[in-house]
C-alpha cells in the first residue's frame, strides 16, 4: 500500500476502475440475482424450482447442454484438422492464404449468416433441397441444421487457438521419436497429439462456451421442437414478458457456463506443454507427412472450405436477387432499403461502435496493465472481476443489465451509452488479455530502466509500457468494433426506439420474412468489418513490437 | 559534481519461497561505500547481491535497514527520485527508441532544452565510442553497441551513483575484458561512487577498489582483492576467490611474527598474530595452487601421482593425488617436452610463507 500512497495516479485509477467493474458488472449481475432468487417474502429458491420444475424448460437445459457437447467435439476436431494442415502440410503460401480466408469469414460476420445460408440451402424452397434434389418438404430445423450451422460459425475460433499449439511443438521432439524408429503414425498418437492435449482441451470448452451462449442461431434453426436455454429466456421476456422467468432460465445457463469457466481457469491454464523448455527450439522443420496423409488432410480442409465459401456467395446472391427461391431477377433493391429504411439501424451501430471502440481500447489496456505491473490490494481480484461479462453468456448479460439499468439510481435504459457500456465491458476483456501478454514479453527492467532514469509511473507508463503495447491497444480496440458490428445476444435487450443495431434489424427482417435486406444487411456487415480489420492489421504492421498482437486476438472469439 | 558515500544500514529482505517459506533474501547487510569508490557485490546466484542492488535502487523495498546516499536517507524514496544511473543485465534498451532518443530519456525527462539536450547525449555517445549511432535502432545494435547505450544513458544525466547489474554477462569472453576495462576507466574519470554485481571473480578483481563477497544473504567479508585472496575470513570465500586446497592442520607452536602449524608430518610457518587461535587446535591451512612446486620424487616430502594435467597456454593445472588427498597445484608453463606426465611420480614442496591459516 506504500507504493500506492507514494504514486497516486495509480490509486486514482484503480479506485476509478473500480467503480466501473462495480457499477458495469458486479452491480447488474447483483440484481439479476437477486431478481432470480427473491420474491415479496424475502429470500427464496421458489422461482427457481419452479421453472426447473417445467418439464419444457428442463428439456431446453438438457438440449443446451446436448448442443454444446456436440458443437464442441466436432468444431474441435475440425479445428485440429485446419490447423494440423496449416501447420504441417507446407502448403504453398498462396493456399495456406485461401484456407485462413474460410475461417476468417464466419469470425467476421454478423450471426445469422450461416443460419441464412443453411436456410437458403435445406429449407423448404432450399438450392441443395428443393432445387438440386428436388425434395419439396425438408425441414431443415431441429438440433442437426443448429450444431451444423454453429459448428461452421465457431470451429475458427478453435483453429486460432489451436494453430499456435501446434506451431510452437518443437519440431525436434518428433525427430526424436522418428530417429528412435517409431513410425509417423505413430509418433502422431504418441507425441504430437498428446502435446497438443491442453490446446484441444482449451479448445473443446471454448466451443462449448460459445454454443451454450449461442442464441443467434437455434432462434433461427432450432424450430419448436428443440428449445434451448438463451432463446426460452429470450422469449419468456419479450414474448410473455415475464422478466423474471427470463432471470431464472439465465441463471440456470449460469451453471454449465460458470463450470467451463473454471475448469478452463484452474485446468487449462496451467497445464501447457509447449514451453517447457522455456526457449524455442530451432526452427528446423518438422517431419514431413505421408504423402497420402497430406493429401486426404487438403483434400478435407478443401471440401469444408469450399462449403464455407459456397454459403457465403449463396447469401450474396441472395442479396442480389428479388426473391430468393422465387424470383432469381438481379436487382439492387436491398440495398437499397437498407440504405432508406435501415439507414438509423447503420447509423446507429456505427456510432455506437466508433464511441465504444476507443473507450474499450483504452480501458482493456489500462486493466492490462494494471493488473500485470502494479502491485495494489484485490488486483487479483480486479483481473477475476474484468472477465466475468466476457466469460458470462450474452442472454445472462442482458438481462442483468435490463433489470439493473431500467430504474433508478442508473436509468439508461433506452439510450446509447447502456449498450456502448455493455460491449466495453463485455468485449475489452480480449484487449486485457492480449495487454497482459504483451506485458509478459517486456521485460520489467525497461520499466525500471526509465523509473531510473527519473521518470514517474505516469511518464514511464506514457512513454515507455504505452508504445510498447500499442499492438494490444488496436487489438482490443479492433475486437470491440467488431463485436459492436456483429454481436446480439446481449444488446437485443438492450435496443430501444432511439437507439437500434444492425443485427437486430436482420432479425427483424428474418422473422418477416424479409430475407433479401436481411442477406443485404449482413454483406453490409462483413464488408465494413473486413474494411476496419485490413486498416488494423496495417496499423499493427507499423507498430509491431516483440511478442505482440496479431489480427488473429482480435478474432480469437 | 563532488562523489558522494553510500551507506547501508541492517538493510533486510524477506522473500516467500515456494518450498522454504520465508527466506532472507538479504540479511542484516551494513556497509560504508567511499565517496568515488567502486565495490563490486560478488557471490554465486541466488546469494543476494542483485537484491541488495535493487533496493539502492529504488526498484525493492527493503523490510529493515537504511540506504543513505551522501547525507540523505533515501530508503522511503521511489527510484525516480533517486538521482542513480543503473546499468540493467539485459541492458533493458527502449526498444521503440532510437539511440539517440534512448540516451536522451533521462534529459527529457528532467525537461532539459533541446541544444543541452543534443550536446550531452553527442558527449556520451563520443564518450562510449558510439559517436554517428544516433539514429539506430536498438535491435540493429551488436551486443557490445547495446550495452555502451546502455552505459550513456546510464551516465549522461550525471546521477549521483552508478548501478551495475551483470552488465557484462551476455558477453564474448574477449568483449567481457574489453568491456570492464571501458567501464573502469569511465568510473574513475567522472569520479562517480559506484555498486558492481558480478558472480564472475575474475571480473570483480580486476575492475574493483574493494569486493563485498555476499553468501545467503549476508556479507561475509569485504576488503581488496589481494587481501581476500590472501587472507579469507573462511573456506567459502577462500573457495569462491581463486582455486584452493584445504589442508587439515594442527597448531603446534604461537610465536611473536608468526604460528607454526603441523600437517602430513610437516611443519610449516603461517604469517599472523595467532589471535583465536590456541595450541594443539585443528586448523584448516589455505594453500593456493601456485604456491605448491612439483619436483621429481624424492624419498622424502610429500610423495604422489599426477592424476590429470590440463595445459592452458601459460600456465598448467595439475591434480595431484598424495594418498586420499588430492591437490591442485599450477605450474607455470616450462620449455617444450619437460612438463610432467599422468602418472608421473611426483614430490610435492610447500613454500615457507604465503599460506593461511582458518579455524576448523
Amino acid at each position: 500500500m506504500r507504493r500506492l500512497a507514494r504514486d497516486p495516479l495509480v490509486a486514482i485509477a484503480v479506485l476509478l476502475l473500480w467503480l466501473l467493474l462495480g457499477i458495469f458488472i458486479l452491480y447488474p449481475l447483483a440484481c439479476l440475482l437477486v431478481r432470480a432468487f427473491t420474491d415479496e417474502g424475502g429470500l427464496t429458491l421458489r422461482p427457481l424450482l419452479a421453472v426447473a420444475g417445467d418439464p419444457n424448460n428442463r428439456r431446453a437445459f438438457a438440449n443446451s447442454l446436448l448442443l454444446a457437447l456436440i458443437v464442441g467435439a466436432g468444431g474441435t476436431v475440425l479445428a485440429f484438422l485446419f490447423a494440423f494442415t496449416a501447420v504441417r502440410a507446407r502448403l504453398p503460401p498462396r493456399a495456406l492464404a485461401v484456407l485462413d480466408g474460410a475461417t476468417w469469414l464466419p469470425l467476421i460476420s454478423p450471426p445469422f449468416t450461416i443460419s441464412v445460408a443453411i436456410l437458403f440451402s435445406f429449407g423448404p424452397r432450399g438450392f441443395i433441397t428443393y432445387r438440386l434434389l428436388g425434395i419439396g418438404n425438408f425441414t431443415a430445423y431441429g438440433l442437426t441444421s443448429t450444431a451444423l450451422a454453429e459448428i461452421v460459425t465457431y470451429f475458427p475460433i478453435a483453429y486460432l487457438t489451436l494453430r499456435p499449439v501446434l506451431a510452437a511443438i518443437d519440431p525436434n521432439i518428433e525427430n526424436a521419436a522418428l530417429s528412435m524408429g517409431a513410425t509417423r503414425w505413430r509418433v502422431f498418437r504418441t507425441v504430437t497429439v498428446p502435446l497438443a492435449v491442453p490446446g484441444l482441451a482449451n479448445a473443446f470448452l471454448l466451443l462449448f462456451a460459445a454454443s451454450l451462449a449461442d442464441f443467434a442461431t437455434p432462434l433461427i434453426l432450432a424450430g419448436n421442437s428443440f428449445p434451448v436455454l438463451p432463446t426460452q429466456a429470450y422469449l419468456q421476456i419479450t414474448g410473455l414478458f415475464d422478466l423474471k422467468g427470463g432471470a431464472v432460465l439465465s441463471v440456470l445457463l449460469l451453471l454449465p457456463a460458470a463450470g467451463v469457466y473454471l475448469l478452463q481457469r484452474s485446468w487449462v491454464g496451467r497445464s501447457s506443454y509447449v514451453t517447457v523448455t522455456g526457449k524455442a527450439g530451432p526452427q528446423t522443420g518438422a517431419p514431413a507427412l505421408a504423402p497420402p496423409a497430406r493429401a486426404v488432410l487438403i483434400a478435407a480442409c478443401a471440401v469444408v472450405g469450399v462449403a464455407i465459401v459456397y454459403f457465403y456467395a449463396l447469401l450474396l446472391y441472395a442479396s442480389l436477387v428479388l426473391a430468393f427461391g422465387a424470383n432469381h431477377a438481379w436487382t439492387l433493391q436491398h440495398y437499397r432499403v437498407i440504405f432508406t429504411e435501415g439507414l438509423p439501424a447503420i447509423r446507429d451501430t456505427l456510432i455506437i461502435a466508433g464511441i465504444g471502440m476507443p473507450l474499450g481500447g483504452l480501458y482493456g489496456v489500462l486493466v492490462g496493465y494494471l493488473v500485470s505491473r502494479k502491485r495494489f490490494a484485490g488486483r487479483q481480484a480486479m483481473e477475476i472481476v474484468s472477465m466475468i461479462n466476457y466469460a458470462l453468456p450474452g442472454t445472462i448479460v442482458g438481462i442483468a443489465y435490463l433489470i439493473a439499468f431500467n430504474a433508478p439510481p442508473l436509468e439508461i435504459t433506452g439510450t446509447a451509452l447502456i449498450i456502448i457500456a455493455c460491449y466495453v465491458f463485455r468485449y475489452s476483456p480480449t484487449g486485457i488479455r492480449a495487454t497482459v501478454a504483451q506485458l509478459q514479453q517486456i521485460d520489467r527492467s525497461i520499466e525500471e530502466a526509465s523509473q531510473s532514469l527519473g521518470a514517474r509511473s505516469g511518464t514511464t507508463f506514457r512513454r515507455v509500457t504505452l508504445p510498447l503495447i500499442m499492438p494490444a491497444f488496436f487489438a482490443g480496440l479492433g475486437v470491440v468494433f467488431i463485436r459492436s458490428m456483429t454481436a446480439i445476444s446481449a444488446t437485443i435487450f438492450l435496443v430501444s426506439i432511439s437507439w437500434t443495431l444492425i443485427t437486430v434489424r436482420i432479425l427483424e427482417n428474418m422473422t418477416e420474412l424479409a430475407l433479401g435486406p436481411a442477406a443485404a444487411f449482413s454483406m453490409f456487415v462483413i464488408v465494413i468489418v473486413f474494411v476496419v480489420i485490413a486498416a488494423i492489421r496495417m496499423l499493427l504492421s507499423r507498430v509491431r513490437a516483440p511478442g505482440g498482437a496479431t489480427v488473429e486476438t482480435m478474432l480469437g472469439g | 559534481m563532488t562523489p558522494v558515500a553510500i551507506r547501508l544500514a541492517g538493510l533486510t529482505k524477506q522473500f516467500a519461497h515456494r518450498v522454504k517459506g520465508q527466506v532472507y533474501a538479504v540479511r542484516d547487510v551494513s556497509i560504508a561505500i567511499a565517496p568515488g569508490e567502486l565495490l563490486t557485490l560478488l557471490g554465486p546466484s541466488g546469494c543476494g547481491k542483485t537484491t541488495t542492488l535493487r533496493m539502492i535502487a529504488g526498484f525493492e523495498d527493503p523490510d529493515a535497514g537504511t540506504i543513505a546516499i551522501g547525507e540523505r536517507d533515501v530508503t522511503h524514496l521511489m527510484a525516480n527520485e533517486r538521482n542513480i544511473g543503473f546499468v540493467f543485465q539485459n541492458y533493458a534498451l527502449f526498444p521503440h527508441l532510437s539511440v539517440y532518443e534512448n540516451v536522451a530519456y533521462g534529459l527529457r525527462v528532467q525537461k532539459k532544452p533541446h541544444g543541452e539536450i543534443a550536446r550531452a547525449v553527442g558527449e556520451v555517445l563520443g564518450l562510449v565510442g558510439l559517436a554517428g549511432y544516433e539514429r539506430q535502432q536498438p535491435h540493429q545494435l551488436s551486443g557490445g553497441e547495446q550495452q555502451r547505450v546502455a552505459l550513456a544513458r546510464a551516465i549522461v544525466f550525471q546521477p549521483r551513483v552508478l548501478l551495475f547489474d551483470e552488465p557484462l554477462s551476455n558477453l564474448d569472453a574477449k568483449l567481457r575484458v574489453q568491456m570492464r576495462d571501458e567501464i573502469r576507466q569511465l568510473q574513475k574519470r567522472l569520479g562517480v561512487t559506484t555498486v558492481y554485481v558480478t558472480h564472475d571473480q575474475e571480473e570483480a578483481m580486476a575492475i574493483s577498489d574493494r569486493i563485498a563477497v555476499m553468501d545467503r544473504g549476508e556479507i561475509v567479508q569485504v576488503g581488496t582483492a589481494e587481501s581476500l585472496y590472501h587472507s579469507p575470513a573462511n573456506e567459502f570465500v577462500a573457495h569462491f576467490i581463486g582455486r584452493t586446497n584445504l589442508l587439515s592442520a594442527r597448531v603446534t607452536a604461537i610465536r611473536a611474527g608468526g604460528v607454526e602449524v603441523e600437517f602430513g608430518g610437516h611443519a610449516v610457518r603461517v604469517p599472523g598474530d595467532g589471535a583465536g587461535l590456541a595450541i594443539g587446535q585443528a586448523v584448516r591451512l589455505v594453500v593456493r595452487p601456485e604456491l605448491i612446486a612439483l619436483r621429481p620424487p624424492t624419498d622424502k616430502g610429500f610423495r604422489g601421482a599426477v592424476l590429470s594435467r590440463t595445459f592452458l597456454g601459460e600456465k598448467a593445472e595439475y591434480r595431484v593425488g598424495v594418498g586420499d588427498q588430492v591437490f591442485q597445484i599450477t605450474e607455470y608453463t616450462r620449455p617444450h617436452g619437460t612438463a610432467f606426465k599422468v602418472g608421473d611420480e611426483v614430490t610435492l614442496v610447500f613454500p615457507t610463507d604465503g599460506m593461511h591459516v582458518l579455524p576448523e
